[in-house]
């Protein structure tokens, strides 16, 4: 396992230098930068991470101070803006030969007065050049007594970021649009959203923001609503009419086909057509939009908003073909002779199975899955729902289900979990929703029986209580059923919401497309490893940097079919990456990841969120709550009215306030 | 209310305060350079660090919300050290030019660094130097001198509602430019210099006029638009150098292209400087005595032969109140003629006379400032930003501040279009239908409406939103979204302009308008206000003074009416008017115009009082040059009844004297009695005869109307006739203002000519390319000039400007109209 010479990250220094028995510290980084060239120093916002002492660390931090102040300074602060310009010239006189030690003092001086500036970008870039100044002092005096460098040449690689920005994972500049929102500047808020996420009506209402848990304004008071920001935004171009700024590059020969109207087959298609590329996309749906359309209900997200991106993403120039499934009405190997590339967006809207007796016997009242109740309700096809229905799950699917069915004229709606209402996957907001609208819940039990008369009808579940068992070998303690607690509850509409996935079958088994036993896409990585020799996942536990181009030439793979069912965000930023790789294959410029593309990738595996940081600021302005429409009126026959208002904007412009404007920048030193 | 300690003092503040506020209530003063009150606050400077207990680091006071409890210091050793730290910082590379900046003794750059005795400077950096714009007109920018303090940006941005510029480039090369690096293109009003703390952007007018202290200030009153913003002149030598305005000015400091620049007329060489006499066909200079005793008796005699209905005036809303009091006794009383009127003829008089009829007020109902506050805005037929740019800045305010939503209802994308959250493009003359349209919305969204309005929820069930939509050129949706919008506020204000005013069947409209600011709300007593424009300056105090045929000071009704303006053009074809008096009106310039010049050759006495060389000037007998604003004392009053006093700040050129001067003169040469020749002396006679004026220390003020519920008219009958293929629109534009502007180079420089702006279906259609010459002709006149080609109109609309002399717009229109039918060629 490679040994850290040196570390200040994190404030702890680990300094093994001066040899005796090192002390060991490890950080989520990968041994190499691209899975060849060794990682030989990190540095950035929280310090110094040093894998190899050759490393020239004077050299190295003046590289990373002209990068901040030259390329990443915003200039509108005082300290900011004259005092990086200081360190950098102070920094670049002494490895020029041109410095003094008086120099090395004046770097710690306005290292200090950067604490006072307005975001954190300048001050955490003064920390790991503090340090090096602090901790590697001999190394800049030897430059300043002329001493010649015998350290080896570096390649330094930069990436600007912020926590939020980082664990989003369509990596939309947050703090430059909250900015500009505080700014007045909505239509450049707008702008800097759509640089990293086209369905911005979508995601500024339906996102589960984990940016959010990645505020460092949570260790104040509580987190920025990024989330209804992006909406604000998005909201005030439609409502003052704004046309949409973007103007594509003119028309290229190279024609792309995308296969799904979903979030990552469009965010595909918006990139591709704003580089001039002629995209069609085949839906097998009559409408777009892929899961939004047909998963998440009209009161979360209105359809004209949705379908007001789709048309914005169309008038690039994009062209839909609506029911239209690939493998069905034509053919993979068709798309890939008419097409120079084929994206695969199919999404997942295959209901699994949930495993209880009596569900493959067809009675009537027994739905296939939550995912295809919610279809047939939004494309106004017949859904089979009685008045008292039972909904199994505890996703955000299930929830939409009990929510929906209320709104299709339930008279009761019943949603049971085999855990406890803490433990449920769907978001917290989410769950109180529907105990507004009335709906009822079963926790901790688990349907065992699907009870139905001699009409082959559903008639009711019959359920087991669960307890919590004794640890299991990896501590944890798991759901079990309670012997003898059986009952059942009447009821004549069973809709399982366990989960989908993606169904694959269009994709001919010669196609030479490899897919997993979890019916997903394999696409090609960078096989980066830790120091402990293990590979590097991401939170889905598929390779970490993937370029999402599958083993057949031309056919490139993204969202929920190639990540597994996740977020419409997670398929934004999939679809975008895609994009993009997409663009140099038909370029001819090969499809490996960028710098900019890996090092999004290490520092995402990283985290750029600390949440042991101390924030120190004064929590006297808190976090604003958008207006909401509560009771259970907001459910009743048919209502589909939004059932969140979005933020006025000076309450926007107050929320934005708040905004600590996280901005940091990594670097990494590889061998030229 | 918040309870906090600031340096051992206790304080109370409303929540969502400022450190800054708060510390300002017990006379605490924190330091700060890049604050400024009226734009969002920036942070930029960091001078108005503060510690608060229990916080490591500083926080800014001047964007701090305060806390409960929290204990702040803002004077400690630390915060000392750090200040002037910050301030050696921000001085790195800042070129040491003060002895030829023109910030030099206005600069708060240098009051900053003497503040925090920044005295030293222990910080460096490579130098390096950026270009100074020289090549932006009526503005220069120093990027060196720029501490991006952000004031500029903010006030263009939040403020004038421009994007003109922004903040460019990273790190040290950060500087203040225009988006694209292009010269300045903007609206030129200069709020951006006010804001400027150090000598970064400046005007070019002023640039080494003098250095700031050696101008004596002279505060007054605008005398463009009706907004009435406070002014400031500053004068060296007997010249207008600058004006600027104070932040704690009622407008807040802000001003437009012609209120800070416009003051260039002073010194236009078409300024008329001596008395002259028509004497063998042409004009020849004279004294002052022969002239006024050539108008006096020539006036005497007419009066002998004809009797003083022989004789007319027009007014002016240029002039004072003072002066418009004086002009009207004259004429009725040394004259015995009630044939007086303005250009206020051509739209507002009539319109406000509706208002005053329905509701008891004059001018507006409300005072401006209560736009700030409205939870919705209509702006109907009215380009704000050329109209009156000073009740846009509060719209915008109001739309971007204060969450109010706003409709606009304009044939043309104006300025306000980017604000708007419904624009309702209607078809040119179709504003009847478009104002159904609003009140059938208005029913349909369900919007609670007052009561008495049933005989016109009634009246509209016979209409559909179809059929008026249809009518109006725009489409049901926007109909039922602005319906929305207006519906179920409690302050609504309304504000209309000329294209209302001066539209074709404008009474009907009018009412309809009225009709619908009950329904709103905005006619109530606690509404929005109803807000009607005019351009010119004093157009309300000029009919309050009585100038107008139907209304004696005070809108009280005369007892018989004279003739009104056009009128009185009748008059003088039919031969029964034949002396007729302009005061500061240049009447051969106004609409239909080639009927009036033709009118004005058969006068047998016609006086010119003006400042300018007009196009009267070729008809007239007697021409008596009058002195512009800046040379006189007096009031104006605003389009919402302020009535502001302006001083004397220069001389008027030659020996041209005030009107009112000149008026007494005539009056002691017709009437045999001495007559107030100083403003303030006329205040009290004033404040007798015009209801509504009172006198105060030798000032007129203005009382508000108590607003009087009003019965809604019976629905209208619109009618649809056949849309023209082409038709022009003649109007301002913000760059000028009436056609005084157009003899200030400093306009000029920005705006030099005019113009025909046309849709690009119809520049396409007429296979006419941009800056191409087009010729329009009307039944009235023809004109032609280069083509703007704009998607800002529609197709069928093309738009001149009114102000420019050369292109003569007016000539084309028929009557008070603004919109004519015209045939449109390629020139």
């Amino acid at each position: 396992m490679a040994e850290v010479v040196f570390s200040s990250w994190g404030r702890e220094i680990v300094d093994n230098r001066k040899g005796g028995e090192p002390k060991q510290a490890s950080f989520r980084l990968p041994a190499t930068y691209d899975g060849v060239r060794p990682l030989n120093a990190f540095i950035g916002w929280d310090g110094i991470i040093l894998y190899n002492k050759d490393v020239d660390i004077p050299a190295m931090v003046a590289e990373y101070m002209k990068r901040v102040q030259t390329k990443y300074v915003c200039g509108k602060c005082t300290p900011g803006k004259k005092g990086t310009r200081v360190i950098m010239d102070a920094l670049l006189a002494v490895v020029e030969g041109r410095g003094n030690e008086q120099m090395l003092d004046t770097i710690l001086e306005v290292g200090d007065i950067l604490g006072n500036a307005k975001c954190t970008l300048c001050p955490s870039s003064a920390v790991p050049v503090v340090d090096a100044v602090t901790y590697f002092r001999d190394a800049f005096v030897n430059y300043i007594r002329g001493a010649k460098s015998l350290a080896s040449e570096a390649r330094y690689i930069e990436k600007y970021t912020a926590p939020c920005m980082d664990k989003c994972p369509a990596h939309i500049d947050i703090p430059h649009y909250i900015e500009a929102i505080k700014d007045y500047r909505y239509d450049e808020s707008l702008k800097a959203i759509r640089d990293s996420m086209p369905l911005p009506s979508v995601c500024g209402r339906v996102c589960p923001h984990p940016c959010e848990t990645a505020c460092r304004r949570k260790q104040v008071d509580e987190p920025i609503s990024i989330m209804t920001l992006k909406r604000t935004a998005s909201d005030y171009e439609w409502a003052h009419e704004a046309a949409p700024p973007m103007v594509p590059k003119p028309s290229k020969e190279k024609k792309v086909a995308v296969v799904g109207a979903g979030p990552a087959g469009l965010a595909a298609a918006y990139y591709l057509a704003l580089e001039g590329y002629p995209v069609t996309i085949y839906e097998a749906l009559p409408i777009g939009g892929g899961m939004v359309a047909v998963g998440i209900p009209p009161y979360r997200q209105p359809r004209n908003l949705l379908q007001r991106d789709i048309d914005i993403i169309q008038a690039l120039g994009v062209e839909i073909v609506y029911n239209t499934k690939v493998g069905k009405d034509i053919s993979l190997d068709e798309l890939r002779q008419k097409f120079a590339a084929v994206f695969l967006a199919p999404g997942a809207h295959r209901s699994k199975p949930m495993g209880v007796e009596g569900e493959d016997k067809g009675y009537k009242g027994f739905l296939t899955g939550g995912i295809d109740f919610l279809r047939n309700v939004y494309l106004g096809l017949p859904t089979g729902m009685g008045k008292k229905v039972f909904v199994v799950g505890g996703g955000n699917t299930a929830i939409d289900c009990v929510r929906v069915a209320l709104r299709e004229g339930a008279e009761e709606s019943v949603l049971v979990y085999r855990r406890s209402r803490k433990e449920m996957p769907a978001d917290v907001w989410e769950v109180d929703g529907a105990d507004d609208e009335g709906v009822r819940f079963e926790f901790q039990v688990l349907p065992t029986r699907v009870v139905a008369n001699e009409n082959n009808e559903v008639t009711g579940v019959e359920l087991i209580r669960m307890a919590m068992g004794e640890p299991d070998a990896s501590g944890r303690r798991r759901p079990e059923p309670v012997p003898g607690s059986e009952f059942v509850i009447e009821c004549d509409t069973i809709i399982p919401a366990i989960g989908q996935d993606a169904d694959l079958s269009f994709i001919p088994a010669d196609a030479g497309i490899d897919t997993t036993k979890w019916s997903t896409v394999v696409t090609n990585y960078v096989p980066l490893k830790g120091h402990d020799g293990k590979e590097l996942k991401d939170n889905m536990g598929n390779p970490l940097s993937r370029n999402l181009i599958t083993n057949c030439d031309g056919v490139f793979a993204g969202g929920d079919a190639e990540i597994g069912p996740l977020t419409v965000v997670a398929c934004i930023g999939s679809g975008h990456r895609a994009a993009k790789v997409i663009q140099r294959y038909l370029e001819g410029e090969g499809v490996d990841l960028t710098d900019d593309e890996r090092m999004e990738d290490i520092l995402t595996y990283l985290g750029v969120y600390d949440k042991n940081e101390h924030v120190d600021w004064l929590d006297s302005a808190a976090r604003e709550k958008q207006d909401e429409i509560h009771g259970r009126e907001r459910a009743s026959y048919k209502n589909y009215c939004e059932v969140e208002l979005g933020f006025t904007d000076s309450q926007a412009i107050r929320e934005a306030e708040r905004c600590l404007r996280c901005y940091r920048v990594a670097m990494v030193a590889v061998p030229v | 209310m918040v309870s906090l300690t600031i340096d051992g003092k206790s304080v109370q503040v409303e929540a969502g305060s400022t450190i800054l506020d708060a510390a300002a209530t017990v006379g605490i003063k924190i330091p700060t350079l890049c604050w400024l009150q009226k734009v969002s606050p920036t942070g930029a400077c960091r001078i108005c660090a503060v510690e608060i207990e229990g916080v490591d680091r500083t926080m800014t006071a001047c964007n701090t919300p305060v806390k409960e409890g929290i204990v702040v210091s803002t004077d400690t050793e630390k915060l000392r050290t750090l200040r002037r730290k910050i301030m050696e910082l921000m001085l790195v590379n800042h070129p040491l030019d003060c002895p030829v900046c023109d910030a030099g003794g206005e600069c708060g750059l240098q009051d900053a660094c003497y503040e925090q005795g920044a005295a030293r400077q222990e910080f460096s950096a490579l130098l390096e130097r950026r270009p100074i714009r020289y090549d932006w007109r009526l503005l220069e920018s120093d990027p060196n001198r720029c501490i991006l303090c952000e004031k500029c940006v903010k006030v263009d941005h939040e403020i004038v509602g421009c994007d003109a510029i922004h903040v460019v480039n990273k790190g040290e090369a950060t500087i203040i430019d225009t988006v694209d690096g292009k010269p300045l293109d903007c609206e030129f009003c200069g709020n951006c210099i006010e804001a400027c703390p150090t000598g970064t952007l400046i005007s070019a007018p002023f640039k080494f006029k003098g250095r700031v202290w050696d101008f004596s200030k002279v505060a007054s009153i605008c005398a463009f638009c009706g907004v009435g913003c406070q002014i400031d002149y500053h004068v060296r030598n007997g010249r207008v150098g600058r004006v600027t305005s104070d932040d704690s000015t009622f407008n807040n400091g802000n001003l437009c292209i012609n209120g800070r620049f416009g003051y260039s007329y002073l010194a236009s060489a078409d300024r008329l400087a001596r008395p002259q006499l028509r004497q063998g066909g042409a004009l020849a200079p004279v004294s002052w005595d022969a002239a006024l005793d050539y108008a006096a008796e020539k006036l005497k005699a007419i009066v002998a032969q004809n009797g003083p209905a022989a004789v007319a005036g027009i007014g002016s809303p240029r002039v004072t109140n003072e002066e418009s009091f004086l002009f009207q006794k004259f004429l009725r009383e040394a004259l015995g003629t009630g044939n007086i009127d303005s250009e206020a003829r051509l739209g507002y008089a009539p319109a406000q006379a509706q208002l005053l009829r329905r509701f008891g007020f004059s001018g507006a109902s409300a005072c401006i400032d209560q736009i700030d506050n409205a939870q919705a805005i209509l702006v109907f037929g009215c380009d704000l930003n050329a109209e009156a740019t000073g009740v846009e800045y509060r719209v915008i305010k109001a739309a971007t501040k204060h969450d109010a939503k706003l409709v606009l209802a304009n044939m043309r994308e104006v300025k306000l279009r980017k604000f708007s959250n419904q624009h309702l493009k209607h078809l040119p003359g179709r504003e009847l239908f478009l104002i159904q349209g609003l009140m059938k919305a208005l029913v349909e969204v369900g919007a609670p409406l007052p009561a008495g309005s049933e005989t016109l929820k009634a009246e509209l069930a016979k209409l559909t939103l179809a059929e008026l939509a249809t009518a109006s050129g725009v489409t049901e949706e926007q109909l039922r979204v602005a319906g929305k919008l207006l519906a179920g506020k409690e302050r609504v204000a309304i504000i209309f302009g000329a294209d209302l005013m001066r539209a074709a069947d404008a009474a009907a409209k009018v009412t309809a308008l009225a009709d619908l600011a009950v329904l709103t709300g905005a006619a109530s007593g606690n509404g929005g206000g109803i807000f009607p424009i005019d351009a010119k300056n004093n157009t309300v105090g000029l009919l309050d003074m009585g100038g107008a045929p139907d209304l004696l000071p005070g809108q009280q009704p005369a007892a018989s009416a004279g003739k009104d303006l056009w009128g009185i053009v009748e008059g003088i074809e039919q031969g029964s008017i034949k002396a007729l008096y302009l005061l500061g009106s240049d009447l051969a310039a106004l609409p239909e115009n080639a009927r009036i010049r033709k009118a004005l050759a058969k006068l047998e006495l016609l006086i010119v009082q003006d400042i300018f060389e007009g196009e009267s000037l070729s008809f007239a007998h007697v021409v008596l040059p009058a002195a512009a604003a800046a040379e006189k004392s007096g009031s104006f009053t605003s389009t919402d009844n302020r009535v502001q006093v302006l001083l004397k700040a220069v001389n008027a050129p030659g020996e041209a004297k005030t009107d009112l001067e000149i008026i007494a003169a005539l009056y002691q040469r017709l009437a045999g009695t001495q007559q107030p020749s100083r403003a303030e002396e006329l205040a009290e006679e004033i404040a007798r005869s015009a209801k509504g004026y009172l006198a105060q220390g030798g000032q007129v003020v203005k009382q508000s109307a108590t607003l009087r519920s009003a019965a809604i008219a019976p629905l209208a009958k619109a009618s649809a006739g056949e849309l023209p293929k082409y038709q022009l629109l003649v109007g301002p534009i913000g760059y000028h203002n009436g056609t005084s502007s157009t003899r200030s180079e400093n306009n000029l420089m920005v705006s030099p000519s005019g113009y025909l702006e046309l849709h690009p279906a119809d520049a396409a259609a007429l296979g006419v390319a941009d800056g191409a010459v087009v010729k329009v002709s009307s039944a009235h006149g023809a004109l032609t000039a280069r083509a703007k080609v704009s998607a800002k109109l529609q197709p069928g609309l093309i738009f001149a400007p009114v102000h420019f002399r050369e292109l003569n717009a007016n000539a084309l229109l028929k009557g008070s109209c603004n919109l004519v039918e015209v045939k449109v060629e390629r020139g």
